[in-house]
């Protein structure tokens, strides 16, 4: 045993030191992303404010994206309370993400790069790496735990009690453990580190969409979901403590579980196993077209089917929706007097959501190239006869397409699961759900447009475009709960456009930025054409 | 002689870093040249210049005639290159790899990479993450070698590679050599482009130090003399063109400056010559020189 985990400690202190910036980073944007909008919250309370909240958040599209309240009545909906339901799941979720990435850079990636190997050959047992990575994790969700806490405690709002605030904090850093948990075991099984990001990543969203489900339907469900023992300690109202210890038992059988599966692994190989390859190339790889189709492969049928999960799991509420508003008469009367039905509002809003996630896949296209190019793979291919138009038009042409299937599936699949659920009815048909998809089609171009921009003229900025689709996504998450000015919400692209069926098709905006993004791309073409390729740096 | 690659006043800066100041050589065709010069010397940014893949700050660089930048998939349809660094797909096996770079090529041969694969013994199923060094490298240099080019060019390309492959390697490029094939060696193996190379180029900090067939550069230079003689060999280590001149009994070892060695024969037979051994310059001499200097 101690064998094993020699010197796991020096690894640890190590970690810390050179983490030293990503931990402060790390702590301190999580840390006030989930504490400091409490004097935010405090302005969106006044008045009626609570009451219209908590009405809006009752709607079924609402619980599906940011969880359930345990509250019955409006006037116990408190400021505390309002703070956990729309804060707690969604900070939770994000850090989940950073630790199991943390996690798998620290392991399996390292293992990759032959790090692993180095580090071996000193007086390091076999799985110290892996418990120094937990422990770090360990401490880094501690700090920030504690940080969420004391932050929140120290607004003194008499409703955001101080059990509350540590409760709080402590249902988010469990939430990294439980994703680094997660990480962990899926850095053993997969034969990579790309799969291994991957598949933690996409278990992580499945738990979530999992719980849009289960919250709406029956929240007694979310229960047996790990990430639900996050959300549903409910601070600030109910401040249960114990989904936090489900939480706990869970992440250490996941540890004992990695460190069983790792134990009895090769350095550098999975579970999974490789076939062998082939002896020669089929046809259908033999042009840039082919290359790029296989080396994104991977990528794209995972999100592709993501994208169809999703559509489904947001799609199997529409059946509950009416028995929802049943029992609740104030939403009931919302709906009938505004004239739309409950489930064009919820298509509008879900839509929105979906497409925001369906723009990743092309960006992860266009920024492939980038990579590709600074991991020398295609050195060899620049002195052929191959047209850095075609490398890039290649890719471009590929990301539209990702684009365009992602919309295909995610607003089929929602819609075709929708109108299974509820039948006849359902006042829209398969077309008008593929509409309402089809008419984001400009914001996801737009966003592959950046991403192009980005890697003609200054390509290590590629990543930036994901920062600006979070932020375009969170304003238009939380901006339909917030109120935000206009030219504020503007800033988000999708904004721009109308939520169909909610509100009618714009044909001039949808021309305009799609004209806008095929500019972008233009322009792309010409600083990629003229560009140094950067290698290796 | 039909130049294939002009290179004229190269100059190219990466930011305020010049990589390259002055390099000027020319390629003729059928012509072998070693590119020789220390890491950080700029034999890959020449080469990366020629192949268009960045651009150049000044100068002029042509390869057939055309300019390197503007016209370069003109060029590429001549031309096979192997990088340093051969880097690959990791979900790709070797043998597809090969096979997709002689389709992006155009002119593979199908059998010659049947033949080299067996030749540089890889294993064309295997994914290429799971390559060694020397594998990858392998990949690059057979997808190269079974094109049909009239000009190759080699940034280091047997970095990785053992002793026996490396020998497989310069037999089939004296096989191209003899086809009447251009190609630019660049190389910090100095046997290997001593064996291959009609000429030599030496860059150093982003500037040609020399250029020239290697008997040219070696006349430059001086080859060690071993001389055993009846009389007093000491009398030798005043006569003109001889350097580091040792003594061992009546044997003396000494540097002898090229330009002068008829001198020092005449001298020496006059002492009555009983062994005369003499070692023309390494490449490795060369090189030293240079960067010693």
């Amino acid at each position: 045993m101690k064998e094993k985990f020699a010197g796991w400690d020096t690894l640890f202190l190590q970690y810390l030191k050179r983490d030293l910036k990503k931990i402060i980073v790390w702590v301190l944007g999580l840390g006030l992303f989930s504490a400091a909008f409490v004097p935010a919250f405090e302005e969106i309370a006044k008045g009626q404010g609570l009451l219209g909240m908590y009405e809006t958040l009752l709607n079924p599209a609402m619980i599906a994206m940011v969880g359930p309240t345990p509250i019955e009545a409006a006037v116990d909906y408190t400021l505390g309370a309002m703070y956990a339901h729309e804060m707690l799941l969604f900070c939770g979720l994000f850090a989940m993400v950073v630790a199991a990435l943390h996690v798998i850079s620290h392991t399996r990636k390292e293992e990759d790069l032959g790090l692993t190997e180095l580090v071996r050959s000193f007086q390091i047992g076999r799985q110290a790496n892996s418990l120094a990575v937990m422990m770090e994790i360990l401490f880094i969700n501690v700090i920030l735990a504690l940080f969420i806490g004391g932050v929140m405690m120290s607004f003194g709002v008499d409703t955001i009690s101080v059990e509350g605030s540590f409760l709080f904090g402590a249902s988010i850093g469990m939430a990294g453990i439980l994703g680094a948990g997660i990480a962990l075991v899926m850095a053993q099984i997969m034969p990579a580190s790309s799969g291994a990001t991957g598949s933690a990543l996409g278990i992580i969203g499945l738990l979530y969409i999992v719980r849009a489900g289960t919250d709406v339907s029956n929240v007694d469900l979310s229960m047996i979901n790990p990430l639900g023992w996050t959300y549903l300690t409910y601070p600030f109202t109910e401040n249960n403590w114990i989904p936090l210890i489900f939480a706990l038992i869970f992440s250490l059988m996941m540890m004992v579980i990695a460190f069983r599966l790792e134990g009895a692994r090769d350095m550098g190989s999975g579970y999974l196993p490789e076939r062998e390859g082939r002896e020669s190339a089929k046809k259908s790889l033999l042009s840039v077209r082919g290359l790029f189709i296989k080396i994104n492969k991977g990528v794209m049928i995972s999100w592709l089917i993501a994208f169809v999960i999703m559509g489904a799991a947001y799609g199997s509420i529409y059946g509950d929706m009416q028995t929802f508003l049943g029992s609740n008469e104030v939403m009931k009367d919302m709906f009938t007097h505004s004239g739309i039905s409950i489930e064009e509002s919820f298509t509008g809003t879900i839509m929105m959501v979906m497409m925001s996630l369906v723009s990743i896949l092309p960006i992860a296209i266009v920024n492939k190239l980038f990579s590709e190019e600074s991991r020398l793979h295609l050195s060899q291919l620049y002195a052929t006869k191959v047209t850095r138009g075609q490398f890039y038009w290649t890719s471009i042409g590929l990301a539209v397409f990702a684009g365009l299937a992602g919309i295909l599936l995610a607003a089929g699949s929602l819609g075709g699961t929708a109108i299974a659920s509820m039948g006849d009815k359902l006042t829209m048909d398969i077309f008008d759900f593929l509409a309402a998809g089809f008419n984001f089609l400009p914001s996801v171009l737009f966003f592959t447009s950046l991403a192009a921009l980005a890697l003609g003229w200054a390509p290590k900025l590629g990543k930036v475009v994901y920062i600006y689709l979070a932020y375009s996504f969170l304003l238009n998450y939380f901006g339909s709960i917030l109120d935000l000015p206009e030219w504020f919400s503007k800033t988000a692209i999708q904004s721009w456009i109308p939520k169909m069926p909610i509100e009618e098709f714009d044909a001039l905006i949808f021309i305009m930025i799609t004209v806008i993004s095929i500019v972008l791309m233009i322009l792309g073409y010409l600083g990629y054409k003229r560009r140094d390729m950067i290698e290796g740096a | 002689m039909k130049e294939i690659i002009t290179i004229q006043g190269l100059e190219k800066n990466f930011g305020k870093f010049q990589a390259l100041s002055d390099v000027n050589f020319t390629v003729n065709a059928g012509e072998v040249v070693g590119f020789i010069g220390p890491n950080g010397s700029g034999k890959s940014t020449t080469i990366r210049i020629l192949l268009g893949i960045i651009h150049r700050d000044a100068g002029n660089a042509k390869i057939f005639g055309k300019d390197v930048w503007k016209e370069s998939i003109e060029i590429h349809k001549r031309i096979s290159y192997v990088p340093g660094d051969v880097t690959l797909w990791g979900s790709l096996t070797g043998g597809e790899i090969i096979d997709l770079f002689l389709k992006l090529h155009g002119r593979g041969d199908k059998q010659k990479r049947d033949y080299l694969i067996k030749r540089f013994e890889l294993d064309p199923k295997k994914k290429a993450k799971g390559y060694s060094k020397g594998n990858r490298q392998k990949v690059g240099l057979i997808a190269a070698l079974s094109t049909d080019s009239d000009l190759y060019i080699f940034d280091e390309p047997t970095s990785g590679l053992d002793p026996l492959m490396e020998a497989i390697f310069q037999e089939e490029v004296e096989k191209i050599k003899e086809a009447g094939k251009s190609i630019l060696l660049s190389s910090h193996i100095l046997s290997e482009v001593e064996r291959l190379a009609d000429k030599v180029v030496i860059i150093r900090q982003g500037k040609i130090v020399e250029t020239g067939t290697l008997d040219e550069l070696r006349h430059l230079t001086r080859s060690t003399v071993t001389l055993a003689t009846e009389g007093d060999v000491a009398e030798m280590a005043g006569i003109n063109g001889v350097f580091d001149f040792k003594q061992k009994d009546n044997q003396a070892t000494f540097s002898a400056d090229n330009q002068y060695i008829n001198d020092i024969l005449m001298e020496a037979s006059k002492l009555g010559v009983k062994k005369f051994e003499s070692v023309p310059p390494t490449l490795e001499d060369l090189f030293m020189r240079h960067y010693e200097g």
